[in-house]
This record gives structure tokens, sequence and C-alpha cells, in this order.
């Protein structure tokens, strides 16, 4: 079987965390159970079925740095694994489309979420050659919609019954934010 | 009581500090205590006191008190 390219991993330090690519040997029982819990997965429109470790590892393997990156973010005091971004490009377009999962809960609500994505976005416009970022949040992820606000993200539209519940079927909303390269860097800016 | 008393008692409590507390014309970004887990209490919140669940076109344009209020108001 033909090996697929391997691009190059990330390994960044915001002042809390180390964010790097992840590789199998991170799967871990602590993993597997953020994919069992309700409270974790059901923002995401996915259902909580618990993964095995091996099941996990394959997941993790099909992320090869180059189109599509699994970053997992560690606290710096504690090297402990706390969440992870599930980030797809688009090289014809220059797009890069941002998911995340904050799996611990004591870092709910703490700011995790734009810092890490801060230093992302950094690393994908300024040296992986990406123009514009966007994330499709569902409408009832409230915490989501707030730190793409937060950020500065622009709200460019609202997909009305995007998808379907996984839980009753129902049609879901979802928002899309978008960030291009020069808006990004033009808020840096303003904040110097 | 006015939708902007309303408003603020409902802030106040989602946010939890006291009204006096509060400025004026509270928004994301100058308060401190307005992070992604008050957001979601004030949201949650404000769909309470309204008796139905927000439209995505208000929701996501609820930055500031006044935007709160004009929300009670519309459905007083």
């Amino acid at each position: 079987m033909m090996q697929k390219p391997q691009g190059r991993p990330i390994t960044l330090a915001t002042e809390r965390f180390v964010v790097r690519s992840l590789t199998p040997a991170d799967a871990s029982d602590r993993w597997c159970n953020w994919s069992a819990d309700a409270d974790v997965m059901g923002p995401l429109n996915v259902p909580a079925n618990r993964m095995s470790k091996d099941q996990l590892a394959r997941y993790i393997a099909h992320h090869d740095n180059d189109r599509a990156y699994l970053v997992g973010v560690f606290t710096k005091a504690m090297n402990q694994h706390i969440g992870f971004y599930m980030i797809e490009l688009n090289k014809t377009h220059a797009t890069a489309s941002f998911n995340l999962v904050i799996g611990d809960k004591h870092f709910w609500g703490k700011g995790v979420v734009n810092e890490v994505r801060a230093a992302l976005l950094d690393e994908f416009f300024e040296r992986r050659g990406i123009e514009k970022a966007y994330g499709t949040p569902l409408a009832r992820n409230f915490p989501a919609v707030f730190n793409y606000k937060a950020q500065g993200w622009k709200l460019e539209g609202i997909m009305r019954g995007q998808c379907k519940s996984v839980v009753d079927g129902s049609r879901l909303d979802q928002y899309h934010f978008g960030m291009l390269r020069d808006e990004w860097r033009a808020r840096k800016e303003a904040a110097r | 009581m006015s939708a902007m008393s309303t408003s603020r008692k409902l802030l106040a409590e989602a946010l939890a500090v006291s009204e006096h507390d509060l400025p004026a014309n509270p928004r994301i970004g100058t308060i401190e205590q307005w992070d992604s887990l008050a957001h979601t209490r004030i949201l949650l919140a404000l769909e309470e006191r309204i008796g139905k669940p927000l439209d995505p076109e208000v929701a996501v344009a609820i930055e500031c008190l006044e935007d709160i209020a004009r929300v009670i108001e519309r459905h007083a």
C-alpha cells in the first residue's frame, strides 16, 4: 500500500499550553472517555460512543499534517492532554476549516480556545500559506459562538437546518464564521 | 420593571456579580466575567424569560446589555 505523504508536524507554545500534532501514541483512556461523554460530543452533533484506544489510534493516523491536522492541547504545568483541534486545508483555495474539542471540562470557560487558536492562526496564516480560516459551529453551541465573536471572526452566514441532530433527528442551524489573513494581521497590529 | 432593568438583573445573575458592579452598558470584551460559559447562561436565561428558543439571527447578535433589553422588550 502506498504511504500517504506526511507533512510538517506542528509544535507551538502559548502562555499556558503546548500545542502539537498528535500521533497514534497519544491515544489514551482519558481521550476515550471524552468520546463517550455527551456533554463533550453533543455540541459537535457527534454521538457519544466510547472509542477504543485502537480505534482512536487509527483515527489519529488518518491525519497527515499536510491537508489534515489533528493537534493536541497540553497543559505546560502538568503536560496534561485537555483537548484537540481538527484542521483541514484546501490548498487550491488556501483555506482552513477549524474544529475543536476541549474534552477536559475543568478547562471550559478558561479561555483555552482562543489562546490556542490565536497561535494556530499565526501558524497557518504566516507559515503554512493559508489565506482564510473558517469555522461552522452549531447555532446552539453558545460557548463556541462566543469564542468566535470574542476573537473577531466575521459572521458570514447562517445555514438554516444545515444538519440533522444525531439525538432526535431535528434539523439544526449552523453559523459560518470566517477570518481572512489580512483581518487577523490587522487585529494583531491594532492590539499592539 | 423596565426591559433595561430586567436585563441588568438577568445579566448580573448570569455573570455572578452585583448589579452595582455592572458598568452602564456592559458588553462582551469590557467585563471579565462575561466569558463563554457566562454567555451561555445569559442566552439560556433570556430564552427562559421569553419562553422560547432564540432565533439564530437574534442569538448571534447579542453582545451587550442593550441587545438583551431589546429582546425582552420585543417579547413583553
